[in-house]
């Protein structure tokens, strides 16, 4: 069982102010089967008052407006979570689990996650690499989808700001570089084709420090992969780094894609650009520091201060418009 | 029987002279004999009496009436957008007590199922576990909202306000061509229709016990009201997407008739969570909006993002129950058109009865055998893509060209699930008055249900819209296609009549 506290602040800027900014942020660790989200509390500024809601697949949505004139919006969200590890699964399953799958799309609960989305989509180019990376029902399901898991991970280069969050999955098909957001897309779009339902999380990893050299990967929000398996249920697996997730993930929201839990959705009236950088901080906390309390499910103001930011990451332009929209 | 001799269409009378009867057709006016149907036996005598140069001033009086008050709607073509004066027939279709008694009691019915299948969907699914819907098609449809699974929807009334498309077959029974569960227009015409009709032709109404339409605005305001907690207090507006949208003369229209507040998405915003109105004294809160915008504009933060006809929030607002919306988001489901050939499995299944009016038979492109007879048969059917309205998007096989037949060959099999097919409909005829003459033409009857969630919260003022097909010879009754509407006289009881006479 692991703690942790996370940071993530999201700033605004506008050239010049704006108005009637109207917002939703997507940023509250869920509290289902794996983990618990212990505290977590959101400030804006400037002040607004803000409201929760939960979608369809009870994320938890907080939303506000903000009618008067600013030229800056800053959101600071701090959390602070208990994740377990999950099941022992077994090494591999039986061929029959194909059989299973196929029982469970036709009693239509999963049609969400295999029907195409608006990312993770059939293109020319995914049936290519589909081809590629190689399929064959004579292995088991959890085999052939652990394979797959590698497979993302070796054919594609991590390269930070190589495509925005909201690219289609072609760009990063082409260049053979991307995001985390690619690497997921990718392989939701193929799991789903060969008859695995899958979903896109959007999330918060801890890397330890030495593995965190090599791939800066903590330093802003994380999405990998649920793929679900009748005899097993949800298993999470992170292509960009060829894990299964265990213990190290915090899962914040799930959905078809990037389009159904982007952190924050917004419109504002004016016509200044913005610019917008995020910074999110993830540090293991042990338990002895958190509150009894707490642990009941009361409420616990954390008692450090917000952490300088580990990093600091300016997205391009593209992304603020897809997360923004000017009015 | 003298009376009933007279009424007959004397031989060789001028303005008859043109008028079809024929057994391919269910004619509203007459019997296969010529002698006149008893609830229009009067009418027939007041235009025997009238003659034709009275009845051509009458039209033409009505005609200036509409073009006065502004009366239009508007067709958009390919290439130009046009506003045109509702064309308009002077002659009423009649309907008896009796027959209105069934298409009463099967609208209801009707829409009480629909309601209680668009609830189920969005919760429990068991009428998709228990397979008699297939789910594939409901998740697959475009107006499926995801968004509103698990939400509650004010008194489990998804569809406040209902247009039935009803059609006459050679049989004389009345079937359900299609629902319009969404945005229904066309209620200001069939009110309109009974204003200027009352105003040129007072006579006419002479002798028959008509009953009323007048309380439409009433009972919509008070199914409206009765969303909210609040009831009679409660702020209700109309949303409208504003001038350029085809019924805006019908907003207009509604807003005044109800004495409330007509806003485009601008005169809104959304504060902590709440709707409020932009008034001269300030941000008044808003209960009910009575939505003439489509689903998919209302809201740019969750629908189409390029939408500048919502208001940015509302969504959230509405899921947190600060807000009403009439109709409910995510109706569409029901009156998708492959969704309606279910109507009447719905009724058996949530409600334990057999359908008082029957649909018309429907073949689903996305079934393979279906599409088969489809495809070999697309000169004699109509195919319609499953989600269009208005008369667009649709092929009527025996008037179409063999390019024409091979471009939807082409849609069809490229998305199936798309479209639906229906035989030719023989729609019944009524009489209008046309250049000089008294001629049949086809109609159709569009009545307005307002449903309260319940049958016994459920008002169908008694009538409806009756739109015409013009052009002699045309089936598409589609304003946007060329057609014109008549009044819409729903008789008092049978009994009355007798004992009047």
């Amino acid at each position: 069982m692991n703690y942790f506290t996370i940071h993530h602040h999201t700033r605004y800027r506008y050239e010049s102010a704006v108005s009637e900014s109207t917002m939703e942020v997507r940023m509250q660790p869920r509290t289902d089967r794996q983990q618990r989200c212990l505290n977590f509390q959101l400030e804006i500024s400037p002040h607004a008052q803000i409201l929760t809601t939960g979608d369809c697949v009870q994320n938890m949505i907080h939303y506000f407006d903000i009618p008067r004139n600013h030229a800056e919006l800053v959101l600071r969200a701090h959390s602070l979570v208990m994740v377990q590890e999950g099941p022992v699964l077994p090494d591999a399953l039986d061929e029959t689990e194909w059989d299973a799958l196929l029982e469970t799309a036709a009693a239509g609960r999963m049609w969400d996650w295999l029907a195409p989305s608006h990312y993770a989509r059939p293109t020319s180019l995914l049936a290519e690499f589909s081809e590629e990376v190689g399929f064959s029902r004579e292995q088991d399901p959890l085999t052939a989808i652990l394979q797959l898991n590698e497979s993302i991970h070796n054919a594609f280069e991590y390269t930070p700001l190589s495509t925005a969050v909201d690219s289609p999955i072609d760009i990063a098909l082409e260049n053979r570089r991307g995001v985390c957001q690619d690497y997921t897309h990718v392989m939701i779009a193929l799991l789903r084709q060969r008859g695995i339902p899958a979903r896109y999380i959007s999330g918060y990893v801890f890397q330890e420090p030495e593995k965190k050299q090599q791939q800066d990967l903590s330093s802003a929000s994380h999405a990998w992969v649920e793929a679900y398996l009748p005899a097993v249920g949800w298993i999470g697996l992170d292509p960009t780094n060829s894990l299964r997730v265990e213990d190290k993930h915090v899962r914040v929201a799930i959905g078809r894609d990037y389009e159904d839990v982007p952190p924050t959705r917004g419109i504002y009236k004016g016509e200044a650009k913005s610019e917008l950088t995020v910074g999110v901080h993830i540090s293991e906390t042990e338990d002895e520091e958190i509150p009894t309390d707490l642990l009941d499910n009361g409420h616990w103001t954390p008692r450090e201060h917000v952490e300088e930011l580990s990093s600091e990451v300016k997205l391009n332009n593209d992304e603020q418009q897809q997360q923004q929209q000017q009015q | 029987m003298a009376t009933q001799k007279e009424a007959e269409i004397p031989p060789g009378l001028a303005l008859f002279s043109n008028y079809a009867l024929d057994t391919d057709y269910f004619d509203e006016m007459f019997q296969l004999d010529g002698r006149p149907r008893d609830a229009y036996r009067k009418l027939l005598q007041s235009i025997l009496e009238l003659q034709a140069t009275e009845l051509t001033q009458r039209q033409q009086a009505a005609d200036l009436t509409f073009l006065n008050r502004g009366i239009t709607f508007t067709v958009y073509g390919e290439e130009s957008t046009i506003e045109r004066i509702f064309p308009y027939d002077i002659l009423p279709r009649i309907i008896s007590a009796q027959e209105w008694n069934t298409i009463e009691r099967g609208l209801i019915q009707r829409i009480h199922a629909i309601n209680l299948f668009l609830r189920d969907v969005y919760h429990e699914g068991r009428i998709l576990q228990e397979q008699v819907v297939p789910f594939d098609l409901i998740y697959s449809c475009k107006n499926y909202q995801r968004e509103m699974r698990g939400l509650h929807v004010a008194n489990d009334v998804y569809t406040t306000i209902v247009g039935t498309d009803l059609v006459r077959l050679p049989d004389g029974e009345f079937a359900v061509l299609e629902d319009n569960l969404r945005v229904p227009s066309g209620v200001s015409y069939m009110l309109a229709n009974r204003e200027v009709m009352t105003q040129v032709f007072p006579g006419m109404f002479g002798g028959y016990g008509i009953r009323s339409i007048g309380h439409y605005g009433q009972a919509l305001l008070e199914r409206l009201q009765a969303l909210t907690p609040k009831g009679r207090d409660a702020t209700v507006v109309l949303l409208t997407p504003g001038i350029f949208n085809s019924a805006y003369f019908e907003h207009t229209f509604l807003a005044r008739m109800m004495g409330i507040e007509l806003v485009e998405g601008a005169d809104l915003l959304i504060r902590d969570g709440f709707v409020y109105m932009r008034t001269t004294g300030g941000l008044q809160r808003v209960d009910v909006i009575y939505r003439r915008v489509d689903e998919e504009f209302i809201d740019p933060l969750h629908f189409r993002t390029d939408s500048v006809l919502g208001i940015p929030g509302l969504f959230n607002a509405y899921r947190a129950g600060n807000v009403t919306l009439a109709n409910a988001m995510g109706t569409g489901i029901a009156d998708d058109k492959a969704v309606y050939a279910f109507v009447p499995e719905m009724i058996r299944f949530y409600l334990g009865e057999d359908p008082i009016l029957q649909n018309v038979e429907t073949y689903l492109c996305g079934r393979e055998s279906e599409r088969k007879y489809v495809l070999e048969n697309l000169d004699k059917l109509v195919v319609k893509a499953v989600g269009e309205s208005g008369g667009y998007g649709m092929l009527i096989g025996p008037f179409s060209t063999k390019g024409e037949r091979e471009k939807f060959r082409q849609q069809i099999q490229a998305d199936p699930r798309n479209y639906i097919a229906q035989p030719t409909l023989r729609l019944s005829r009524a009489p209008c008055y046309i250049d000089g003459n008294v001629v049949s033409r086809h109609v159709d009857l569009r009545p307005f249900i307002l449903y309260g969630g319940s049958p016994d919260e459920t008002v169908i003022v008694p009538g409806g819209l009756t739109r015409v097909a013009l052009r002699e010879g045309s089936l598409v009754v589609n304003s946007s296609q060329g057609g014109g509407s008549k009044d819409t006289w729903v008789l008092e009881h049978a009994e009355l009549q007798e004992r009047e006479n």
